[in-house]
């Protein structure tokens, strides 16, 4: 029997990918592994435990003061989330549709500002905090990484309501609406997808930020996940491996979750708002 | 016309606007003024002290050893994205069976935070009880246990490959968008000419791709330049400082040794070559516009 060439073609992509499929699943099943592991059979470098420990799940959520840390990320997450898109949207649409006298400006600030990584500025924006006496605050983590987004997000949407026509709105102050009311019912719900996407690239960043909660979180009730899980695993004697994996394949799986299904969209919106 | 503030640019931009410059202006004034200062680990100016702080940066055996590690850091990880995504991008633009969830496969490491890779790294890489070295034992490949993050010679090269892992699903994505904007009709008439596969790939796909290839490079390389959490999470840039790379010398100076004037001193060094790099982007984000 002859193989159809879609087949022998998938047969080959297969096998040329499966070194970086191994490389990528690694790390996932080292985890739901180790999560599963007796206590006594952590250290053990085998890859089959003798029996399933699913209440190790359980037994992390206290051990790892996991609730709390999931709590705070979710917090940070949605305002920064909330706050960065709620400015950028009315940035975009005027760098969108208007040409006005500072607008290059605007923009090469908002690039160059996409450029800088909060670590280059840690020192100054931990002396901030200090001295507006922010530090170990939830609020001042939101609004920082809500600004450390405006770029991308400003950048991102700025893209696609390019693609809007913007007749449709004239259309609409045509026929007597006004400008917030065309907004309103004619561009924010063509915008919506662009605003979705960007949305989850933000919530995304501010769930995985380290640097800024490393340094701006002292105190352990307000650490995010991935400082909470850290703490578990920095400058320890011993380190309950099992709790720390059931954590981080815990904090892991949702958004891994969230990004498969949307992945296709998610890919979509960055080819077209990175390279337009 | 619509007097309105829905259509006055200045009112729409300026929340965005200022938000993004305080956090980001304020910070920068500081660091100037420290760098410039004579300052004690408490964070306060003793007064002015030129440019000491540069001098003694510059002189540290520390941060010239961090950086030339940066550059192979940058270049190694940057290097190999590229060279892995483009075949990458290329299979996976092509139709064949579960191309669906291989995409999903390969973006996954995407969504995950780099702080939790890097300590499932940096458990799977332990000596004694890493699955790494059990796996690699198993297929018959080591027969002793490699110390991976315990010596430099393997530290290093390991944390550079999990950097190539990261960044291989953002980069195949601006690949893969760039392969779609490719008309079709291009490869056709290549076909027609007798052109084979290699032969399409380095005369069409290729040059086609440069912009793409291009805008990865920069942003990769500020991403790649800036990247903390691997090499803190797994080595903290040791053992012995030998994994440092300047964000981790640069928090290492600030918040471990406290000294602030030098980590000041620094961060404006590496804002300088940021700002480099920003400028090189803008070219080429502009030549994209005009072409």
């Amino acid at each position: 029997m002859k193989l159809s060439s879609k087949m022998k073609r998938s047969l080959l992509s297969w096998l040329i990918l499966s070194p970086l499929m191994v490389a990528v699943l690694f790390p996932f099943a080292v985890m739901l592994i180790t999560a599963l592991k007796p206590a006594t059979e952590v250290l053990r470098p085998t890859w089959w435990p003798s029996t399933f420990q699913w209440q190790n799940f359980i037994t992390m959520w206290s051990a790892t003061n996991f609730g709390n840390a999931l709590w705070n990320s979710v917090y940070v997450a949605v305002l920064s989330t909330v706050l960065s898109i709620a400015v950028s949207i009315p940035a975009a649409y005027a760098l969108s549709r208007f040409r006005f006298v500072g607008k290059g400006f605007v923009q090469q600030f908002l690039l160059v500002s996409q450029m800088l990584s909060p670590i280059v500025l840690v020192i100054g924006l931990f002396r901030l905090l200090v001295a507006l006496k922010l530090l170990d605050n939830l609020n001042a983590v939101v609004f920082v990484y809500a600004t450390f987004n405006i770029a991308f997000s400003v950048w991102m949407l700025q893209s696609y309501f390019a693609t809007i026509p913007k007749d449709l709105e004239e259309a609409a102050w045509m026929e007597g609406a006004t400008p917030w009311q065309a907004l309103r019912r004619v561009f924010l719900p063509l915008a919506l997808p662009a605003v979705t996407v960007t949305a989850i690239f933000s919530f995304i960043n501010a769930w995985n930020e380290f640097v800024i909660a490393l340094t701006m979180l002292r105190n352990q009730d307000s650490y995010t996940l991935p400082i909470q899980v850290f703490s578990l695993v920095a400058g320890r004697y011993t380190v309950e491996w099992h709790h720390v994996m059931a954590a981080a394949f815990t904090a892991t799986i949702p958004i891994a979750i969230i990004f498969a299904w949307l992945q296709r969209y998610l890919v979509r919106g960055l080819a077209l708002g990175a390279v337009k | 016309m619509n007097r309105s503030v829905f259509t006055n640019p200045y009112v729409l931009t300026a929340p965005a606007f200022l938000l993004a410059a305080f956090i980001i202006l304020w910070p920068l004034f500081q660091i100037g003024e420290i760098s410039l200062s004579d300052v004690n680990r408490f964070g306060q100016l003793r007064g002015f002290n030129g440019l000491d702080n540069f001098m003694a940066v510059l002189k540290d055996p520390q941060f010239l050893a961090a950086s030339w590690r940066t550059v192979i850091w940058t270049v190694g990880i940057v290097a190999g994205t590229i060279l892995i995504s483009i075949p990458v991008a290329l299979i996976l633009n092509q139709d064949f069976y579960g191309r669906g969830i291989a995409r999903v496969i390969i973006m996954l490491p995407w969504a995950v935070s780099l702080t939790m890779t890097a300590i499932v790294w940096r458990w799977a890489l332990s000596g004694e009880s890493g699955m790494l070295n059990s796996a690699l034992t198993g297929l018959g490949i080591i027969d002793q246990n490699i110390q991976w993050l315990a010596q430099s010679a393997t530290a290093f090269p390991v944390q550079i490959g999990i950097g190539i892992l990261v960044s291989i699903p953002f980069t195949t994505t601006i690949f893969l968008g760039g392969l779609s904007s490719i008309p079709d009709d291009l490869y056709e008439a290549a076909q027609l000419e007798g052109a084979n596969g290699w032969q399409t790939f380095v005369e069409i796909t290729l040059p086609l791709l440069r912009p793409f290839i291009n805008i990865a490079v920069v942003m990769n390389t500020i991403s790649v330049f800036n990247s903390f959490p691997i090499i803190w999470a797994t080595t903290q840039g040791g053992p012995a400082n030998s994994t440092d790379i300047l964000v981790t010398y640069l928090y290492k100076l600030g918040f471990n040794f406290g000294k602030l004037g030098e980590a000041s001193a620094l961060s404006l060094l590496m804002f300088a070559l940021l700002l480099f790099f920003t400028i090189i982007y803008v070219r080429l984000a502009m030549r994209g516009d005009r072409a």
